[in-house]
């Protein structure tokens, strides 16, 4: 009899928060789009906020903008994260140290990380004056925009300082598990190093691969601060300009606020989706 | 029998683990508390169960919970001054305002604060926000709520288009100045004062401060610059790069866009009053073309617009751009002496005019603070706070009382403030001053900036 | 968190040809270069191009960020009491969630899972948005409790996942060992249980403590700006272009998390069953 309770138990606490919180503020977030606002008299459920944002250009660029910063932050963090990776997991003297700085900053908050790549990469940041002192440059216009510039390269260069050692740990801590076992065989049956990389590491990989990428994919596509810090003015990151539409003083683009909340949503519910099933069919393999 | 023994210890365990952890934060928890005294007041249900905060983060949603906002409604009308003081004892107003300026920052904290503490032991909680409008927001948000009496909010630094929403929104406690004993010293027969952007104050709140826009420019680098807009549309095309404006969402922005909106118009005259539609589609186009003339000699083309002031001064200071413009000349000598800006930094109004404001304070409807909210505005209009306030080493803005009205000493201490070299004679500035439009005008040419110049 | 790796590999014979050292250096300076500028500006008076060191240097920063104008310790405070508040929270809520996920089949397992998943996948942001208005009926908006809570939805699921992760490889039939021999529950939990989740528990509540820590648009909307917090100052001050005061308070902002990695490694070293939780995350 306790038997049956035991499991129930065990997951309630945490299952009734994570309802209540997350699936509730989803649902409240869900039926505010609609336009149910009773507190100003509005109960009826409508479309507009959708329809309103569907047919203005603007979201369509900001989703785009957001779209291509998230895509391009996860390919790049990924590809440095797997070369890291592939060098960290090596012994070599000095290796504990560098493993000390390779984590550091999955320490440090994303803002202070902004704040440093704008004093950086800005037009007079600290490599646009080197590069006077060089004579490179004559001026400050002269150097590349990569911070507030319509590529948003300052936001994505943010985002791969930040999540290489993030997705570099997470692909250490798959090596660890499975060993060099299967690459010594794969080298022994005569395979080169690259052939042993891509057809027996990377297979084994791709798991814990995926689900960092899309982790790091969906968390950038969600964040505010940093396109709010590294941005330009138009078009704004997705985020940012659901937070602006939520605090601004007409209440009637609250909706709007809502709904894109809930198209972010609902693409980071696609990504997990998509994990779910790529999980599964690892799991079956 | 074993298996139900196992499960038996195997929940006791979690629930002693559970148990333990509860009791080893709860200290914590009461220190948090114990941090936040007016939270603290305004919950007195919850002063002393640590517990039932405790298990209600468990269940959260499942729990009853609602006697929160039962507290008894501050009575709004006071029969004098007197009165209003002995309520405001021992209270707290939470004052909401831009909080980016170090300097503002301790004066509001420092000098206001304390006096405030001293005076009339209220304590001042200065809350520091990016941007008015979130405070306004807040208000808002609490009104949907049906918070009408126990808001968060008792204070904020306001004027133009955030004091339209709340005034029009009926979200502002009004018609208390006849009970402020420092009112005398406001001038209100002057319009700029009585009217907040063409928008009458109606005794909805009390101003703080006047501000007159002003460019400023590095003496060192820059040998004439342009001293009208004609002459600036010029500059810009003869100095490519050298000059951007920020974007219309931002405060200074908007103000520059009108200027040009203005000289488009042939003057503010034709737009004062309440929108007009064919009045604003004959002038728009006109403003619009001169600035998509400018800009592509802007910096950066024109392809982007800084999102803050902030922005356009770290051009400025780092020589991106020559110009720099505020709507607060004072901001010139603080950037000087912050570091900021160069010592060779110089201002100048303009030889059409540039527009002036007053920024006031006022208190939300839903104030819980009111009457100490009212002392500290009060506080705030002496001479005392003012002359602070003036000083240029603390601040340096311009009074809002009519220092004409305060005695021979107090007028004298006003006159004899020292000036800081980069900041433009207040006196010489006003000499041609610009009203502010209506709020509606405001945003239509705002909205016309996003549509017209900004894509 | 170190990988301490103790497995031996054949591999470990090679040193690191020059090639690879130079872009090990490169990445690593990369990785740790955003942090210099923001250190100098902390006690630069004018740094402006085309300098390449300041011009001039002062410790005012530091003195405001000291005063107690600034509000940057009473934030320093706050910051740590809710990181330390949800660690503790997502502690006692996700072990035994992470004990079940862990260490049981049941129907249902899955979606459970995917509902634990989800809040670490789905943004902050799009929840807070619809949770504001509740928040505010409640009288939780502005409050810390409110901010402490809306801080769970995305610590709780990180510490759930890696305690499913730990106990997964967890043998249960210990604890019955040691209650056959007369151990009480408690002892069993403090002398058994504990002792071997305990690198799993001090990674995830690193985790979640690291997450809260760095919460800024959640704070920001169900604080409404009273409930201040470093990120919030930060933010201001970043926007203000008070370059030197936003660089000293991002140093007093990276030290904890510092300080908490190198404990953790210290503890953590050569532990490489505390790593395969990592995987879960």
């Amino acid at each position: 009899m306790l038997e049956r309770w035991k499991i129930p138990l065990l997951l309630s606490p945490a299952l009734l928060l994570i309802a209540g919180l997350f699936l509730g503020g989803l649902f409240l977030g869900l039926i505010g789009s609609l336009g149910y606002m009773p507190l100003l008299g509005r109960e009826e459920l409508n479309l507009d906020a959708y329809r309103n944002i569907l047919f203005s250009t603007g979201f369509y660029q900001s989703f785009l903008l957001t779209f291509y910063i998230s895509l391009m932050s996860t390919i790049i963090a990924s590809a440095l994260a797997i070369g890291a990776a592939l060098i960290l997991r090596r012994h070599f003297i000095g290796r504990s140290v560098i493993n000390f700085l390779f984590q550091l900053n999955l320490t440090v908050p994303h803002l202070v990380g902004a704040v440093g790549i704008l004093y950086l990469f800005s037009q007079s940041g600290f490599f646009a004056r080197l590069a006077f002192e060089f004579r490179l440059i004559s001026g400050p216009s002269d150097f590349p925009a990569m911070i507030y510039d319509p590529l948003a390269i300052g936001i994505i260069l943010q985002y791969v300082w930040k999540e290489v050692p993030f997705i570099g740990m997470i692909l250490l801590a798959n090596m660890q598990t499975f060993g060099h076992d299967y690459e010594a065989v794969s080298r022994t049956l005569g395979a080169n190093r690259w052939q042993s990389f891509r057809f027996v590491l990377l297979p084994l990989l791709s798991p814990g691969l995926l689900a960092a990428a899309l982790i790091v994919f969906a968390f950038t596509f969600g964040a505010y601060e940093i396109p709010a810090l590294l941005g330009q003015s138009y078009p704004a990151a997705l985020p940012v300009l659901a937070y602006q539409s939520f605090t601004d003083v007409d209440l009637n683009a609250r909706p709007e606020a809502l709904a894109m909340a809930m198209i972010i949503a609902l693409l980071s519910a696609v990504m997990i989706f998509g994990y779910a099933r790529l999980a599964r069919r690892y799991m079956r393999s | 029998m074993y298996l139900i023994s196992k499960i038996c210890s195997e929940l006791t365990s979690i629930w002693r683990t559970r148990h333990e952890l509860l009791t080893r934060i709860t200290p914590k928890v009461r220190c948090f508390k114990i941090k936040e005294p007016e939270n603290m007041s305004r919950y007195p249900s919850f002063k002393n169960s640590i517990w039932r905060r405790l298990s209600f983060l468990v269940v959260i949603f499942t729990l009853v919970y609602f006697p929160l906002s039962a507290q008894a409604t501050e009575k709004v009308g006071y029969e004098n001054w007197d009165e209003v003081v002995a309520t405001a004892k021992g209270g707290t107003v939470n004052w909401f305002m831009w909080g980016g300026a170090d300097n503002i920052n301790q004066y509001v904290t420092d000098y206001i604060g304390k006096e405030l503490q001293k005076r009339h032991d209220i304590s001042l909680n200065r809350i520091g926000i990016n941007d008015t409008a979130e405070a306004v927001n807040i208000v808002l948000g609490e009104k949907q709520a049906g918070i009408d009496d126990n808001g968060s909010v008792d204070l904020i630094w306001i004027n133009g288009g955030n004091f339209r929403t709340m005034k029009q929104g009926n979200l502002l406690f009004c018609g208390y100045h006849g009970l402020l004993p420092n009112n005398q010293f406001v001038n209100w027969q002057d319009p700029s004062i009585a009217n907040d952007f063409g928008l009458s104050v109606d005794e909805c709140e009390v101003p703080w401060n006047r501000a007159q826009f002003a460019f400023a420019y590095d003496s060192a680098r820059t040998q004439s610059p342009p001293k009208s807009i004609p002459q600036l549309i010029g500059w810009v095309k003869e100095n490519p790069g050298a000059f951007t404006y920020p974007a219309a969402t931002d405060f200074n922005g908007s103000v520059f866009i009108r200027h040009v909106f203005y000289h488009a118009a042939g003057g503010p005259e034709a737009l004062l009053g309440d929108f007009d539609q064919d009045k604003f589609d004959a002038v728009a186009p006109k403003a619009w073309a001169i600035l998509n003339e400018m800009k592509p000699y802007l910096w950066r083309e024109g392809t982007t617009y800084p999102n803050a002031i902030a922005s356009l001064a770290q051009l400025f200071a780092n020589r991106e751009v020559a110009l720099y413009f505020d709507y607060d000349p004072a901001i010139f000598g603080i950037n000087v002496e912050n570091g900021i800006f160069p010592e060779t930094t110089r201002s100048y109004g303009l030889d059409d005019g540039t527009i002036g404001n007053t920024n006031y304070v006022a208190i939300p409807y839903n104030s819980p603070n009111k009457a100490a909210a009212m002392v500290a505005a009060n506080f705030i209009l002496s001479a005392a706070a003012q002359y602070e306030k003036a000083k240029p080493d603390v601040w340096g803005a311009a009074p809002a009382i009519d220092v004409g009205r305060l005695t021979k000493e107090e007028k004298s201490r006003f006159t004899e403030l020292p000036r800081h070299p980069a900041v433009i004679d207040p006196a010489a500035l006003s000499q041609k001053s610009l009203p502010e439009l209506h709020p509606d005008w405001i945003s239509a040419i705002e909205k016309g900036w996003q549509e017209n110049v900004a894509k | 968190m170190l990988m301490q790796t103790n497995r031996h590999t054949e591999n470990s014979r090679d040193g690191l040809s020059g090639p690879v050292w130079f872009s090990l250096i490169l990445l690593v300076s990369w990785l740790v270069l955003p942090l210099i500028p923001l250190a100098i500006w902390s006690v630069s008076r004018s740094w402006y191009f085309p300098d390449i060191i300041p011009s001039a240097f002062s410790l005012r920063a530091w003195n405001y960020v000291f005063s107690n104008t600034s509000d940057v310790l009473p934030a320093l405070g706050v910051t740590t009491l809710i990181a330390l508040c949800a660690t503790l929270l997502s502690v006692i809520i996700g072990l035994p969630a992470g004990r079940a996920l862990g260490l049981y089949q049941f129907r249902g397992k899955a979606l459970v899972e995917l509902l634990i998943l989800a809040p670490t996948i789905v943004p902050g942001i799009a929840v807070a948005l619809g949770l504001h208005v509740v928040f505010l009926s409640l009288g939780l908006a502005g409050s810390y409790l409110g901010v402490l809570i809306v801080h769970l939805i995305p610590t709780l699921p990180y510490m759930v996942l890696v305690m499913a992760g730990v106990f997964a490889n967890y043998n249960p039939d210990t604890e019955a060992q040691a209650r056959s021999l007369g151990a009480s529950a408690i002892q069993t939990f403090f002398y058994v249980t504990l002792p071997a989740i305990l690198p799993g528990l001090l990674i995830g509540s690193l985790f979640t403590f690291l997450v809260s820590w760095s919460q800024y648009i959640l704070t920001l909307l169900i604080g409404g700006g009273r409930v201040v917090t470093l990120p919030l100052l930060l933010f201001n001050f970043a926007s203000a272009g008070r370059n030197d005061i936003t660089g000293a308070i991002s140093m007093i902002y990276i030290l904890p998390g510092v300080v908490l990695l190198l404990l953790g490694a210290r503890h953590l070293t050569g532990r490489s069953r505390a790593v395969e939780s990592l995987r879960q995350i």
